[in-house]
């Protein structure tokens, strides 16, 4: 929340005192989504990490030296070793961009897998069968983990099981189907899928009660922030109808008692004062203002006070906008606000994809320094200034 | 349900006005304003809207306070724009919700109270003309309608919407878009003849079509779903 002190409304006001809903705006501009997924990707970061280094290091350290020690073995070395290559260079690919949180096209690159899977199997020949040279048995389950990495559990099991059923496949098509034969099968796809499925399902499941616990304490946060906002909200329209239905009282009274002349130019002034105040109040729709109409209501508020009969009409929500491009469509008209005399009408008109407020003075030319140039919100703001002898029209324009 | 069905004003004859609001200040305040211009005359007032047409059944235009007696009366307003009644609104409601269903509704103008003393007689007079006249606050509630279904407005029409709103005066509209003065007000026009086509058919909505039309505000085929006035049934977009 913001630290600003509520002298805001102890008579007169200093520009830097107008306390702003900060949370709100941050919860917007995050999104309990988000920071879940954020917290998710951080929590199982660790796990990544061993997943890419036991498939890398695998493939490396025990699936090379057999290849090579086995090549004039093999029935097609060059596609064994071809297929090692392939799957060493997708799986530092993957690995990276999964380090890297860089999203990953699972589908073609478990396909690839697959095939190499077929091809190896094929290729490998009835000796190397079950030697370590079959480098397919030891490593192929890790790449699929680490490829099919934060989906969901039953892909893998899917992908899984049908590298089974091509080693089965494989397996029975050379002939290999004496008990001792079936029974190596069967303990090799169990001992290289176990652990990997294992590891994948037990790293989802962390992953989604982090994030879930993230999403529920970003929601309790944004909750609480709102319900502060709202509260301050409350307090601060409170405050403004005493404050207006004071002045009103006041004038009201003075005129009833014929204290107050309704000829005079100075109870008029008070009386379209007051009546300004009121309606701003009754337009006011919004439990938890934007940050934007916030800042111009404190800022129409304060010129107000001033003694400055000013009217605020907004038409439309703005969406969330990031505090630079606030500031760009703000400034330049608080900035003109205090130069503002006799009358001024403020306007905001929001949509989804465009904000413009105006900002209409009478136009004193050749007073009121317009200030520097504003920060431009990156070139989505335009500031225009204009002046035609009987009007000052300062505008700002954010389009997406 | 066509145009002929509301009586047309006598020409040289005052138009007649019917105020009805339930704050007697109020329809003191309005016909003072009124009283200024020649060309009017109240015919009748009081804070309901069935006994003021009865006792004036010959009043060209009824200016209806949204807001009778804690109801907001949109039923009655779109029951007398069917029967071919000229309705400009006012209410202290200038939410662009509530302008925009009172448009639906077909009432011919709405005007927003704080906007009455200088909008009201030039409303009054337009609306007895079946024209349009969009005071500011009205033009802020269109250029800000983000409705699915909204009508489909130029970016000269939206602008001009919006500058309108902004600054409202015409002359300043009309320097800053650098057209004319009569340029702005047939666009500002033009995007509330839109809205004829918004909502349920009226008598009303007809009528400000069809003198759009005649003035060359509008061609037919810009609105494209006009149809003659000689149909009974009103096309639905």
């Amino acid at each position: 929340m913001s630290a600003e002190p509520d002298t805001a409304r102890n008579g007169r006001v200093r520009r830097g005192a107008i306390p702003v809903p900060r949370t709100p705006e941050m919860a917007d501009e995050v999104g309990a989504g988000r920071a879940a997924a954020a917290v998710a990707r951080t929590s199982d970061r660790g796990a990544r990490i061993v997943a890419v280094t036991i498939a890398l290091a695998w493939h490396l350290a025990i699936g090379l030296p057999a290849v090579l020690a086995a090549r004039a073995e093999l029935a097609v070395p060059q596609v064994v070793l071809g297929g090692w290559l392939l799957v060493a260079s997708a799986g530092v690919y993957a690995g990276i961009r999964l380090l890297r949180d860089t999203p990953l096209p699972a589908p073609p690159l478990a396909g690839l897998l697959l095939a190499v899977d077929v091809a190896v199997f094929a290729a490998v020949g009835r000796p190397h069968l079950f030697s370590p040279a079959n480098w397919v048995w030891g490593t192929l389950a890790w790449f699929l983990v680490v490829v099919l990495w934060g989906r969901p559990v039953r892909w893998l099991l899917a992908l899984l099981a049908a590298h089974a059923a091509t080693a089965l496949t494989a397996v029975a098509l050379y002939g290999a189907t004496g008990a001792a034969d079936l029974a190596r099968s069967a303990m090799a796809l169990y001992g290289t899928s176990s652990l990997p499925a294992a590891v994948f399902a037990g790293a989802t499941a962390l992953a989604a009660l982090s994030r879930g616990r993230a999403a529920t304490a970003v929601t309790a946060n944004a909750l609480v922030a709102d319900r502060e906002a709202a509260e301050r909200a409350r307090l601060d329209r409170r405050e403004r109808l005493a404050l207006v239905t004071g002045a009103a009282e006041d004038v009201l009274t003075e005129l009833a008692q014929g204290r107050a002349d309704p000829a005079d130019p100075e109870v008029q002034r008070r009386c379209v004062r007051a009546a300004g105040r009121l309606r701003r109040l009754i337009a006011e729709s919004d439990d938890v203002p934007h940050p934007l109409l916030h800042e111009l209501r404190a800022a129409a508020d304060l010129a107000e006070r001033n003694g400055l009969p000013i009217d605020l009409v907004t038409v439309g929500t703005p969406p969330p906008l990031p505090v630079r491009v606030r500031r760009a469509l703000a400034d330049p008209l608080t900035a003109t606000l205090a130069d503002a005399q006799d009358w001024a009408r403020l306007t905001v008109v929001a949509g989804p994809d465009e904000v413009v407020i105006g900002l209409v003075t009478p136009d004193r030319a050749g007073t009121g320094a317009t200030g520097p140039p504003p920060d431009d919100g990156d070139g989505q703001v335009e500031h225009l200034d204009e002046r035609d002898g009987k009007i000052r029209w300062t505008q700002t324009r954010w389009r997406r | 349900m066509d145009a002929d069905a509301l009586a047309a004003v006598t020409p040289g004859r005052p138009v007649g006005v019917a105020i009805v609001d339930d704050h007697p200040v109020v329809i003191d305040g309005v016909r003072a304003w009124l009283a200024t211009e020649p060309r009017l005359t109240v015919l009748a007032t009081g804070d309901d809207p069935d006994e003021v047409l009865r006792a004036a059944p010959e009043a060209d235009v009824v200016l209806l306070d949204l807001r009778l007696h804690g109801r907001v009366v949109l039923d009655k307003l779109a029951e007398l724009s069917a029967a071919g009644r000229r309705v400009v609104v006012y209410s202290e409601h200038s939410d662009p919700q509530t302008m925009l269903a009172a448009l639906d509704a077909g009432a011919v103008a709405f005007l927003a109270k704080h906007e009455g003393r200088e909008h009201c007689v030039a409303t009054v007079l337009d609306a007895a003309a079946d024209r349009p006249y969009v005071a500011p606050a009205l033009a802020g509630a269109i250029v800000g309608d983000s409705r699915p279904d909204r009508p489909v407005l130029s970016d000269q029409e939206r602008e001009a919407l919006l500058l309108w709103f902004q600054s409202m005066s015409k002359a300043s509209v009309a320097r800053r878009m650098r057209i004319s003065e009569h340029t702005v007000k047939q666009y500002v026009d033009r995007a509330r003849i839109k809205y004829t086509r918004a909502g349920r058919p009226a008598a009303t909505k007809a009528a400000l079509l069809a003198r759009a039309i005649e003035d060359g505000l509008v061609r037919p085929e810009e609105i494209g779903i006009y149809r003659s006035q000689a149909s009974t049934d009103w096309p639905t977009p």
